[in-house]
């Protein structure tokens, strides 16, 4: 530790730095003090009115409602991207042959932009579509974005759509580091197919599961795009996230101090969330032997 | 043996057959979206794969067809360029930068921002929405080019991972160009860099496609139509030109496929990059 070093490391993290104290400790310092005004977004002036934002936030039913969407779509879009990367991680490791040319493949829905995806959905879910024809035509007649439970799975299968390939990636790097002696010895010991998932690939896989769900958790508190895209947060707030609801009310509202309570809030549960989800993992990890 | 042989082949062939139906799945959509930015506009939306083609929603695109309005797309597309590519640029010079003083100097206060880079990287960056928003109005940065690209100028995970990756660079090699009177930056840029070409592709690809395809920020920072990126565009379009889907479509084709053909053309070494990068 020389002078040089001291001034070249200060220098070359002096960027990081400024760009922090712009824009991380400026917008936090501005986002406590928005968070005890009214402030309206234009208004010249701010009023002080105490921690009433917050009152306000914690009675407001779209702020549960926010609060609740993340943890549903949790249940839907989790178990079903890991399900789907795990199959084709599986299946393309097991591929004597392009596999890299079927891993980009997978990897593709990836680039889509959420705009662009909320296009397709919308598209092909429309009243005259295909399905919908179909669908009427054996007596069924669903407006799949009008209704709670559908449009919150329409949503969480578009990002399943979207990860899948990005977890298989991971997941099959982590299935090329497992021992290849391991999977003999099995065979002569007469393991059969599903044994040898359940008890030495999934093990094995652990690590770069647990990066994975942690990812995927990850993604759940950030939705909006496709929301904001396809439903608006409706109907009836089932798919108004976090984001959604900050952005409705900051930008669409124009309540810029309350919007800021309900972001801090927002992400006191969100860092809660995720510190217990980690936990969570770990312990599950431990309790098998698999860490 | 022959039977066991002819077992595996039938298993292979098996796998291959799943692999390609699921494929086909997953990249069915993108089929969906481009056939029907070709397809005749009597068939868009009412067939699985469109019969009959024109060109007739890209030329829409630009001359607006009856209603007559023209969307400032060449212009969107143009700044959608612009940015992303300022940004992404930015975003991989400074994390370099940070990642190389944080891995190869050893300076006073490095453990702390080293620690800092890692609280701000699992900060939950909601919070900061609004208020970035009122920064850059403030100090003139709105519905300007800067302020879509300077919030975003600085990626934490591309520190996060190039300074994983230059910790494994051996200090030697370092050492020695310094003995040859190498100044830090062309031991960053000649020696550094070169060694982590691999995750170097790898990470512009990620930080380019999530640039690229953002939509919160790009709507909030700018008013002026002239200042739209794409995706933006694409996404005003919902409503105006909701009656007109070929038009959504062939705009939407128009976002998708640069990224696609960057991530074909750097395939391999992407494929590359990511086996590294996740040892």
């Amino acid at each position: 530790m020389d002078q040089r070093n001291n001034k070249m490391g200060w220098l070359f993290t002096s960027p990081y730095l400024i760009y922090s104290l712009i824009f991380f400790f400026g917008p936090l310092i501005w986002s406590f003090f928005l968070s005890v005004t009214d402030w309206n977004l234009i208004a010249p002036t701010f009023n002080i009115i105490g921690f009433e934002n917050f009152m306000d936030a914690l009675k407001s039913p779209s702020v549960h409602s926010a609060f609740w969407v993340t943890y549903k779509f949790m249940l839907i879009f989790v178990p079903i991207v890991t399900v789907l990367a795990i199959a084709v991680a599986v299946l393309v490791h097991g591929l004597p042959r392009f596999k890299s040319l079927f891993l980009i493949g997978f990897f593709l829905p990836y680039l889509s932009s959420g705009v662009v995806s909320s296009l397709i959905v919308k598209g092909l879910l429309s009243y005259t579509s295909p399905l919908n024809v179909f669908l009427r035509k054996i007596g069924l007649d669903i407006d799949w974005l009008g209704t709670p439970l559908s449009a919150l799975f329409i949503v969480g299968l578009i990002l399943a759509w979207k990860f899948t390939g990005y977890y298989a990636l991971i997941l099959t790097s982590g299935l090329e580091s497992i021992d290849k002696e391991v999977y003999e010895a099995a065979a002569i010991d007469g393991v059969t197919e599903r044994q040898r998932f359940w008890r030495i690939t999934l093990p094995l896989l652990y690590p770069s599961l647990y990066t994975t769900l942690i990812l995927a958790f990850g993604v759940t508190f950030g939705i909006f795009t496709e929301v904001y895209q396809l439903t608006g947060g409706g109907p009836n707030n089932a798919t108004n996230t976090w984001q959604m609801e900050i952005f409705k009310q900051a930008f669409t509202n124009l309540q810029a101090g309350y919007a800021s309570a309900v972001a801090l809030l927002a992400s006191v549960a969100t860092f809660i969330s995720i510190f217990i989800i980690r936990k969570l993992l770990e312990i599950w990890g431990k309790r098998n032997g698999w860490v | 043996m022959v039977g066991s042989n002819r077992n595996r082949g039938v298993r292979r062939t098996v796998r291959y057959v799943l692999a390609i139906a699921l494929l086909l799945v997953m990249v069915y959509p993108y089929l969906y979206m481009v056939l029907n930015s070709f397809a005749d506009w009597t068939q868009i939306d009412k067939q699985l794969l469109p019969t009959k083609y024109s060109l007739k929603s890209y030329e829409w695109l630009f001359t607006g067809g009856e209603t007559g309005i023209t969307r400032p797309w060449l212009h969107a597309f143009l700044n959608s360029v612009i940015v992303s590519l300022a940004s992404t640029v930015l975003m991989m010079i400074f994390g370099v930068m940070v990642a190389y003083a944080l891995s190869k100097l050893n300076f006073f206060g490095r453990n702390a921002i080293n620690n800092f880079v890692l609280f701000h990287m699992f900060f939950p960056a909601i919070i900061l929405l609004i208020p970035t928003f009122l920064i850059i109005q403030r100090v003139g940065l709105y519905d300007s080019y800067l302020g879509l690209i300077l919030p975003k100028a600085v990626s934490l995970w591309a520190i996060f991972m190039y300074t994983n990756f230059f910790k494994a660079v051996p200090t030697v090699f370092i050492e020695a160009a310094r003995l040859d009177g190498a100044s830090d930056l062309k031991i960053m840029y000649k020696i550094m860099l070169p060694m982590s070409k691999s995750i170097t592709t790898v990470i512009f690809l990620f930080l380019l496609m999530e640039r690229w395809t953002e939509l919160l920020w790009d709507m909030i920072a700018v008013k002026s139509d002239s200042m739209l990126t794409l995706n933006v565009l694409i996404s005003q379009m919902f409503g105006p030109y909701g009656s007109y889907p070929g038009p959504l479509y062939a705009a939407s084709a128009l976002l998708t496929l640069p990224i696609i053909i960057m991530f074909i053309i750097f395939g391999k070494k992407f494929q590359e990059g990511m086996q590294f990068s996740l040892k």
